[in-house]
């Protein structure tokens, strides 16, 4: 099944970006720190929020290949992408000296919580399933 | 209506027995239920006719155009494409693991998840398949309606 179409696509975005915007303003709040780039940074959020429903939608398209591979392939090209955005915003103004590691970080960490999630998820779901299976076993040698 | 159960030590085959002086609706659903699984499926084996049934049937596969279904010991080859097997009996266990194989739930001893996220079916014969992820969710449905039924 599809779960990221033409329809649902926008709306994804949009929680995404949701989710970003509220993590960053309550670690600022956390933190007491003021974003001088405040601007900048919610667009860049926006570009980012569309960048990973484009990247997790053609997940559907790569089912056959084994999980590991296309999880590393998906990070890769990521964090290609961002760094190539970074490096042609650094052509045209001045940004951080860490502004590659802070993106560094910005990936890995959504990235490596996603995976955690889907992990977990997939182990549960055999879990379940295996219970069932002994269940509907159990009534066959009934 | 009434189900009784008797256990009998070294019966060869089980043998389900019906007592009525007339068929109501309630042993009509039953019959109904019954007809799918007790169906038996032509095909064959070492060139010889066989007739197999269903609910013997571990997993079926499609290789090189050709269906087999295999037993516990034997590999049958049967004429039926794996969709029209999928649509007639899927009320009985038979779910798609992948695009070339179909399994008997039934036959399922117990699944386990490797680091790739494929899921390795093990088989009450000791076999293994692998399930395709883009099946996954079908058979998860499948195993709930089943439970559901069961429950019912």
């Amino acid at each position: 099944m599809k779960l990221i179409n033409r329809k649902n696509f926008v709306s994804i975005v949009c929680i995404f970006f949701t989710l970003i915007t509220c993590g960053k303003l309550l670690a600022e709040k956390a933190y007491g720190f003021t974003d001088r780039y405040y601007t900048e940074n919610i667009f860049t959020i926006l570009g980012f929020s569309v960048l990973i429903t484009l990247i997790l939608s053609i997940h559907f398209y790569l089912q056959k290949f084994p999980f590991l591979i296309v999880f590393i392939a998906q990070y890769v090209l990521t964090v290609g992408i961002v760094f190539l955005g970074v490096f042609i915003h650094g052509l045209f103004s001045e940004h951080a000296p860490t502004a590659y590691w802070d993106m560094f970080i910005s990936i890995t960490i959504p990235f490596l919580g996603g995976a955690l999630v889907y992990y977990i998820c997939f182990f549960m779901q055999i879990r379940k399933a295996n219970r069932i299976l002994a269940e509907l076993g159990v009534e066959q040698s009934k | 209506m009434k189900l009784i159960k008797t256990k009998e030590k070294d019966l060869k085959e089980n043998y389900l027995e019906l007592h009525y002086d007339t068929v109501d609706e309630e042993t009509t659903a039953v019959l109904e239920r019954l007809r799918d699984t007790l169906r038996y499926i032509e095909g064959t084996y070492e060139d010889k006719k066989v007739t197999i049934a269903l609910t013997d049937i571990f997993y079926i596969e499609t290789v090189d155009r050709k269906t087999f279904a295999y037993t516990k010991d034997m590999c049958v080859e049967i004429k039926e494409a794996l969709r029209d097997i999928l649509e007639e009996y899927s009320k009985i266990g038979f779910v798609r693991i992948s695009k070339s194989a179909i399994v008997n739930i039934y036959k399922i001893k117990k699944l386990q998840g490797d680091i790739n996220m494929r899921v390795i079916i093990f088989l009450k014969n000791d076999e293994k398949l692998v399930m395709n992820r883009s099946y996954k969710n079908e058979f998860y449905e499948r195993l709930n309606d089943l439970q559901g039924r069961k429950a019912k």
